[in-house]
């Protein structure tokens, strides 16, 4: 899977399975000490190795910067 | 390119990296100049086993390494096509981060910001995914001009060899 910051980049290069994140530069996996959200970059990433069928796939992650609130993922209890 | 003329365009290099971190939107601009070769094949294999019981390995292009490891090339104009294997359990205190071409502020406060190997660790103790690879790949995102056939035709060919030499089910690449 590739994690991408530039959609103009992946459409060209055409990776096999793609998530696209609108972030700056220097943050693919979020922000600094925010594991959860770092968190949920992977498991989205792990989500696209799981379902994508179509070979050149780009998904648009929903997240925008510094505006969401992320819950941990790896909470007891939580098998999303 | 001549060796008088790369400080010039390294400086042109260090003036356009801070420009785009400012203005972000440049970088479309930049992007619908430079156009892209664009790739027509898609090489796509098939998930062989389910996530959970996968290997992972971490491919990232932010000029991770370790303090052992030769730092990757700045002084360059057209950056540096090699790349560094990245043990899994080298010590916290001793990766390195060379790269001038992001912020690597937030990435030497916290490595899972480019190079996530504690989160994943995470999810491989929560049985999200099988396991880890022992060595991931480190490579520096800015490669052009004459570097760029070394990066497609030796390099990136090499992380492969390794990659699938290591047994990793899933490769995770991803920018800075």
């Amino acid at each position: 899977m590739t994690l991408s910051l530039q959609r103009t980049v992946s459409e060209a290069v055409r990776p096999p399975r793609t998530l696209f994140v609108r972030w700056p530069f220097g943050h693919p996996f979020g922000e600094a000490g925010a594991r959860a959200q770092q968190l949920h970059v992977l498991l989205a990433l792990l989500d696209l190795a799981r379902d994508a069928t179509e070979p050149g796939l780009i998904v648009d992650a929903p997240w925008r910067w510094r505006r969401e609130t992320y819950d941990d993922p790896l909470r007891e209890g939580d098998a999303s | 390119m001549s060796p008088a003329r790369r400080p010039v365009r390294r400086l042109a290099r260090r003036l356009a990296t801070a420009l785009f971190k400012r203005f972000p939107s440049l970088t479309e601009r930049w992007l619908a100049r430079n156009p892209i070769d664009r790739e027509d094949d898609v090489p796509w294999t098939p998930l062989a086993r389910p996530v959970a019981s996968c290997r992972v390995a971490l491919v990232t292009t932010a000029g991770v390494h370790t303090a052992e490891q030769r730092p990757f090339d700045m002084e360059d104009s057209d950056g540096d096509p090699g790349w560094r294997p990245l043990p899994g359990d080298t010590p916290d205190d001793a990766w390195r981060i060379t790269h001038e071409s992001y912020d690597t502020g937030p990435a030497r406060r916290d490595l899972d910001v480019v190079f996530p190997l504690r989160r994943l660790r995470e999810l491989a103790a929560a049985g999200r995914i099988g396991g880890l690879v022992e060595v991931h790949a480190g490579l520096m995102g800015h490669v052009d001009g004459r570097h760029v056939a070394v990066l497609r035709d030796e390099t990136a060919p090499e992380v492969a060899r390794h990659l699938a030499d290591q047994r990793a089910d899933l490769v995770l690449l991803a920018p800075a």
